[in-house]
């Protein structure tokens, strides 16, 4: 608790006074009449605060802006391959944190740091500073700032108060926690609604990749060897370590945990992830951020007002470290809308607009957002994700040309163990040989 | 006035275009980018590595000979039981083709076939669903079987991909037999029935020799079939658990398109190509000698 309150009181002084003035948008975005803007974007529970709030753009610009969504492989993709064909159909590419590397790579975005310099943009509109260190860092690539972070979002455990204190228990902390109270609530008769004590991504592919990326720093471990929270040059050494005793504890961890959860939980990913604890068919999660005001949400939740969050769990004799993820805004180089594209990215990630768009029930990506008491009226979980925010490390999963693949590959051997086709030595030695193969055929390591 | 070899060749000309265009340029383009380190987002930085992709494929790498073996696991599985079972509805449609209402019963009948496998996997998807499909509440009410993870554990996804195959595809295998067995002359029956031959003498002396020459045509179309099979992979395990249902076709999708290794993702094309082309020469050879032979004795 002291910890939380001294991050807290620090990165208060940290926010900059001039982000929480209104900006004058009439004098600071261009006349953009007759552009069709075109946003591409994932189809996070946040689209809907993106289509809501757009129209106030429109208004001040004459630009008319249109926002599509597609699923997380298929924005991949869809990005991707019309990149490499020099394609500007979409102005604004939202694109998740992780890819930069991989966008960056193939050329596809005009650096925003480029943009404002030539521009002269007002600092205050930007407030780079606002923003939270472990997230901006996501939108910079070679010390370059290429996009414009938007939506950040942090992992936090979701249990279900009301069987927590029937049970007359804590939220758990450590890994040991959660497994006792996983193996308490499964089958449990008093419980017969539930399914499980706890559900995790285990599908294979990249839910299960990323699910073992969020786990690894709280468990003790490390992906690589010179990545390690707090690392000066997370990419320094990328020789693997996934087959160290602590990243092979940690599998058997998991694979014991599978015992707890609902049958079929080795096919789940982030929406069946999400939708047991909506339903109440578990009672715990780890999940992001932005699905939690969807819990809230009578329309589809049936746990509304009976759960609560806390700090990641770690291992004991580790410390939490919070999983970091999000969304950042780039403007697309093959764009022909390029200006009305910048003057939509520093209007929408603006400090004034992010807080409007919060209050729509998005997640809050700054500091300003998180420390806003109507945002914590209204999102009584920012405290404690405030918190996450300040204590996760932004190199948690690789942001290099390779990590889509690298986290698919490392994906297939731990569902390999999860599902007891490989003992979990076996799997993490084959993750960590195919793995440093596929880093050595690109140059990464030697 | 052109001479009849020119007209004749300008005739074939825009044939020949089309096909030079739309499959021999991409299949030569292919072959050259298999031999490339290439990967979609740095086209201008790949670099000739000459066998390298086909040797980490077939020897270095464990996931694309599973995804070979498994296609034909699946591809053999699923076409026995497509025609066993569509022998058995032939039979049964052949023996009421009198009835008024058979006609409209064949058509329900060969539904699945109209389906695409995309809907299809979506409709399986929800029924093997442990804790809201209806197999799982068939399983646990009337059985007492505990729920399980139908497309999650190794066995039972395996088993459930070649189910939905084999659902889709038997109606197929059923039409083609059942026009097998309209060809078998009555008088063949009626001569069979003076003997004293019982329906197993009439099915293994008479229909199964009669209709080999279809049996195996379905063989062959439903061969390449499920050699080029995705779909149904694709929405149901995607490939998994771990590589237990990885087939060819999806390999070649994910290290193309999710992975955008365009170098390893055409030799893998290249592959899956060469293995086709000797399976269906193969069993078109079969064929033709089964045409020829009327048997294969």
């Amino acid at each position: 608790m002291m910890i939380r309150n001294i991050l807290i009181t620090f990165s208060l002084f940290l926010l900059p006074m001039n982000s929480l003035l209104a900006v004058d948008w009439g004098k600071e975005l261009g006349d953009h009449s007759g552009v069709d803007l075109k946003v591409q974007s994932i189809m996070d529970p946040y689209i809907d605060a993106v289509k809501e709030i757009s129209p106030q753009f429109e208004s001040a610009t004459g630009a008319s802006v249109t926002v599509e969504g597609f699923g997380y492989d298929g924005l991949h993709e869809k990005q991707i391959v019309a990149c490499s064909q020099n394609d500007g159909s979409y102005d604004v590419l939202f694109i998740d944190g992780i890819w930069i590397g991989e966008f960056v790579e193939a050329d596809c975005i005009e650096p925003v740091e480029d943009i404002w310099t030539a521009e002269g943009t007002d600092k205050s509109v930007i407030a780079w500073d606002d923003y939270i260190a472990s997230f901006a860092g996501q939108a910079i690539w070679d010390d370059k700032k290429m996009c414009l972070p938007f939506g950040g979002y942090w992992h936090m455990l979701h249990y279900r108060t009301d069987l927590f204190e029937a049970e007359g228990l804590d939220p758990p902390e450590t890994f040991d926690e959660v497994l006792a109270a996983a193996k308490l609530f499964k089958d449990n008769p008093k419980y017969p609604e539930l399914d499980g004590g706890y559900a995790m991504n285990m599908a294979r592919g990249s839910a299960a990749g990323q699910q073992y990326y969020e786990w690894i720093y709280s468990a003790g471990a490390q992906p690589w060897e010179s990545n390690y929270p707090g690392s000066p040059d997370a990419y320094a050494d990328q020789r693997g370590l996934y087959n160290s005793p602590e990243s092979v504890a940690f599998i058997e961890w998991m694979q014991e945990m599978v015992n707890y959860m609902p049958p079929g939980v080795e096919q789940y990913a982030w929406d069946e992830r999400a939708k047991a604890f909506t339903q109440g068919k578990v009672a715990m999660i780890n999940n992001w951020s932005v699905r939690t005001p969807l819990f809230n949400d009578p329309e589809i939740s049936k746990v509304k007002g009976k759960f609560g969050v806390a700090l990641f769990p770690h291992a004991v004799g580790a410390e939490s470290v919070p999983p970091v993820g999000g969304w950042i805004a780039c403007v697309n180089k093959h764009s022909k809308n390029k200006e009305a594209a910048w003057d939509y990215l520093k209007w929408f990630a603006s400090p004034e607009i992010h807080r409007e768009w919060v209050l729509m029930g998005a997640p809050p990506s700054r500091h300003s957002a998180m420390n806003d008491p109507q945002i914590n009226a209204e999102q009584p979980w920012t405290p404690v994700l405030y918190e996450s925010s300040l204590r996760a490390w932004q190199e948690l999963r690789p942001r290099h040309a390779l990590t889509f693949e690298l986290i698919e590959t490392l994906g297939i051997e731990v569902n390999k163990a999860l599902t007891g086709e490989s003992s979990a030595q076996d799997a993490m030695d084959t993750a960590n040989k195919k793995i440093d193969r596929l880093l050595k055929s690109e140059g990464y390591i030697n | 006035m052109l001479s009849e070899k020119i007209q004749k060749l300008l005739f074939i000309l825009p044939t020949c275009l089309f096909l030079l265009i739309i499959s021999i340029f991409p299949f030569l383009y292919s072959v050259y980018l298999s031999f490339f380190q290439a990967k979609l987002t740095k086209m201008h930085k790949k670099f000739f590595i000459g066998w390298e992709n086909y040797y980490v494929l077939l020897f270095e790498d464990d996931v694309f000979p599973t995804a070979i073996k498994n296609t034909f696991v699946i591809a053999f599985s699923s076409i026995t039981i497509e025609i066993i079972l569509g022998f058995i509805m032939a039979k049964i449609f052949f023996e009421i083709r009198h009835i008024k209402f058979s006609n409209t019963l064949r058509t329900i009948t060969i539904m699945p076939i109209m389906l695409t496998p995309l809907c299809v996997g979506l409709v399986f998807l929800y029924i093997l669903n442990p804790t809201l499909g209806i197999f799982s509440y068939i399983l646990e009410t009337v059985f007492g079987i505990e729920p399980f993870a139908y497309l999650g554990l190794s066995l039972p996804a395996k088993i459930s991909v070649i189910a939905i195959n084999s659902w889709q595809w038997t109606p197929f295998m059923m039409i083609l037999l059942l026009a097998g067995l309209m060809t078998v002359p009555n008088e063949q029956y009626e001569a069979a029935k003076i003997d004293g031959a019982n329906w197993f003498h009439v099915m293994t002396k008479i229909e199964i020799p009669s209709i080999l020459s279809f049996v195996l045509l379905g063989i062959v179309l439903r061969l390449i079939d499920c050699i080029r099979l995705f779909d149904i992979i694709y929405i149901t395990t995607r490939g998994g658990p771990g590589i237990s249902t990885e087939v060819m076709a999806f390999f070649t999708y994910r290290t193309e398109f999710r992975s955008f290794q365009i170098g390893s993702g055409s030799a893998s094309a290249v592959i899956i190509l060469i293995i086709s082309l000797i399976v269906t020469t193969i069993a078109v050879t079969l064929l033709r000698r089964v045409e020829k032979n009327e048997g294969l004795s």
